[in-house]
């Protein structure tokens, strides 16, 4: 499996150090939590660990079965072929690509879509078609063959799209942003569906507490740029500085 | 008849140039203007090696064409990153580049003076500037053929992805610059093989032909005809190049005094058709164009999530 390892990682803007963390570990069980209050530095956190933010310092490791690489001087389309994947908070999207176009492009390898393919007939094979008719049947989509119509729809797309590129190591930015509450747990359970069967390890970002409860395994709590706490949901839950930082209690 | 084959020969050249433009453009989202460049490097390319080399026309177009293709290559490596106006003034750029040099390395292009002749291949046809045409009618047929390939294959929904949102496209995996660029090169490799056939027609090669109106004909024309749209080159290459320079100044009754006039017009009739196509038609006069490929119905349950899913 995949681990994303981050040791001594700090980064500040004008001397204001909004992320400082000693190490944490993502993708050592199924799937993992990231809360914390406004303005704790979660995202900061994500775009550090998807290469957006550089960090000012500090290491950021991407462990695999064939080794640990840093992942700073990768290149993105590199990150993803080595499995590392994230599901973007606010909409993202290819305007001109139907809803099963932009999963057949996201399901078809690189390595298929060089000058060759000019050559070939068939653009996607029954494999593809089969995979992405799963995928856009299992959602009420307004117009299945057509364009994602709504900032739901679309949102939707981009989580269908990380999923079906089967990536070893998936990062859901905020995931119930924008989708409607019984599509959220839809998907949520496709989710763990996959955990489950032990294809890929996931790392939630959320403020929707009740679904962290429900789905995760394991919980990071991420409070002024560092990580206080992780655990077990029920250790978190039950935890006193996470309770006094963050529950308002 | 000589002069009107000499004409459509020509227009053959520019639908050439836009529908590689819009392979570059309307697929990959490349604002490419240089095309005068690129073109230019292969018309100059084949015209000094014939001349001064000595070498066989088809192959002097061969290698011109190559060397223009690498030096695509070399470009896109410099500035297809970029943004898409850091694009556009360095290809612009490139092409001036192209022109100036063409004027200083007089041994070699013959500077302003010019450079000549390159003969009229098929020497011994009497038909041969027919049987020239054809041949470019079969080659433009055949590029034409190879984009709509392009936009059908898998290697064009990636361009297309590219276009609406590159960041997007490689965090999926996809290596957008390394497509980008190979794209890119052969794209201009192929501009420059057009510019090779330019050169017999011209026979004569002047600096005048590089000025960069040549690209902003072919900017026109794909921008009228629609940029995203297979057939978009050639109803834009008839309604400027073809409705102006061929009907219009050849064949229209114009009394000698006010012909003087007439380019002066063609260009106020190009600027009002921009206008208007800008305004009530912004995808061009045949707007775009979507993959032909299969389709399977899929049989979901449909319902609607638009009104409760905005963010």
């Amino acid at each position: 499996m995949m681990q994303l390892t981050a040791t001594n990682l700090t980064k500040s803007y004008h001397q204001h150090e909004v992320v400082n963390i000693e190490k944490v570990a993502f993708g050592a069980v199924g799937l993992e939590g990231l809360i914390g209050p406004n303005g704790a530095g979660k995202s900061t956190l994500m775009g550090l660990l998807t290469r957006r933010i550089a960090p000012s310092s500090g290491d950021i490791w991407l462990s695999t079965d064939a080794g640990d690489t840093p992942l700073n001087p990768l290149l993105a389309h590199q990150v993803a072929r080595f499995g590392l994947i994230k599901t973007n908070q606010r909409i993202q999207g290819f305007d001109s690509l139907t809803i099963r176009d932009s999963l057949r492009l996201a399901l078809t390898p690189p390595k298929t879509e060089g000058l060759g393919s000019l050559l070939s007939n068939e653009r996607d094979t029954d494999e593809v078609e089969e995979k992405v008719s799963a995928y856009v049947e299992a959602f009420p989509f307004t117009d299945p063959n057509g364009h994602a119509r709504s900032g739901g729809e679309k949102k939707l797309v981009d989580i269908l799209r990380c999923l079906i590129a089967e990536p070893k190591l998936l990062l859901m930015d905020e995931p119930t942003a924008g989708l409607p509450d019984d599509i959220t747990r839809r998907v949520m359970d496709m989710v763990r569906e996959k955990v489950v069967a032990g294809t890929m390890r996931v790392v939630v970002v959320e403020h929707d507490l009740p679904l962290i409860w429900e789905y995760c395994d394991y919980v990071h709590f991420l409070s002024e740029g560092s990580i206080l706490f992780e655990g077990k949901p029920d250790e978190v839950k039950s935890n006193r500085v996470v309770a006094e930082k963050y529950m308002g209690v | 008849m000589d002069y009107l084959i000499f004409s459509l020969s020509l227009m053959l050249i520019y639908i050439g140039l836009a529908q590689l433009l819009h392979v570059q453009f309307g697929l990959a989202g490349i604002p490419n203007f240089g095309v005068v460049g690129f073109w230019g490097i292969g018309l100059y390319g084949t015209g000094v090696l014939y001349v001064q080399f000595g070498v066989p026309l088809l192959l002097a177009i061969v290698v011109a064409s190559v060397l223009c293709a690498a030096l695509a290559y070399l470009l896109a490596h410099l500035i297809l990153q970029r943004s898409g106006q850091a694009i556009l003034a360095a290809t612009l750029a490139f092409a001036a580049i192209v022109a100036t040099l063409v004027i200083t390395e007089k041994d070699l292009t013959g500077g302003v003076q010019g450079l000549g002749t390159i003969a009229f291949p098929l020497g011994d046809l009497d038909a041969r500037n027919i049987v020239y045409l054809g041949i470019l009618i079969v080659l433009v047929g055949a590029l034409m053929w190879a984009s709509a390939r392009l936009r059908d294959s898998r290697l064009g929904r990636v361009l297309v992805a590219i276009r609406d949102n590159e960041e997007l496209a490689a965090s999926l995996g996809k290596d957008t610059a390394a497509s980008k660029r190979t794209i890119f090169a052969i794209t201009c490799g192929l501009m420059g093989v057009l510019g090779g056939l330019t050169a017999p027609l011209h026979q004569f090669l002047v600096p005048y032909l590089l000025a960069p109106s040549l690209t902003f004909a072919v900017w026109i024309a794909l921008v009228l005809g629609g940029k995203g749209h297979n057939l978009g080159a050639v109803i834009g290459v008839f309604v400027t190049f073809g409705l102006f320079d061929i009907l219009v100044e050849t064949y229209a009754p114009v009394p000698a005094e006010q012909a003087i006039l007439l380019p002066n017009f063609k260009l106020f009739c190009y600027g009002v058709l921009l206008v208007g196509i800008i305004m009530f038609r912004p995808t061009g006069l045949l707007g775009e164009d979507a993959p032909r490929v299969r389709r399977r119905s899929g049989s979901g349950r449909v319902r609607d999530i638009a009104e409760t899913g905005a963010e």
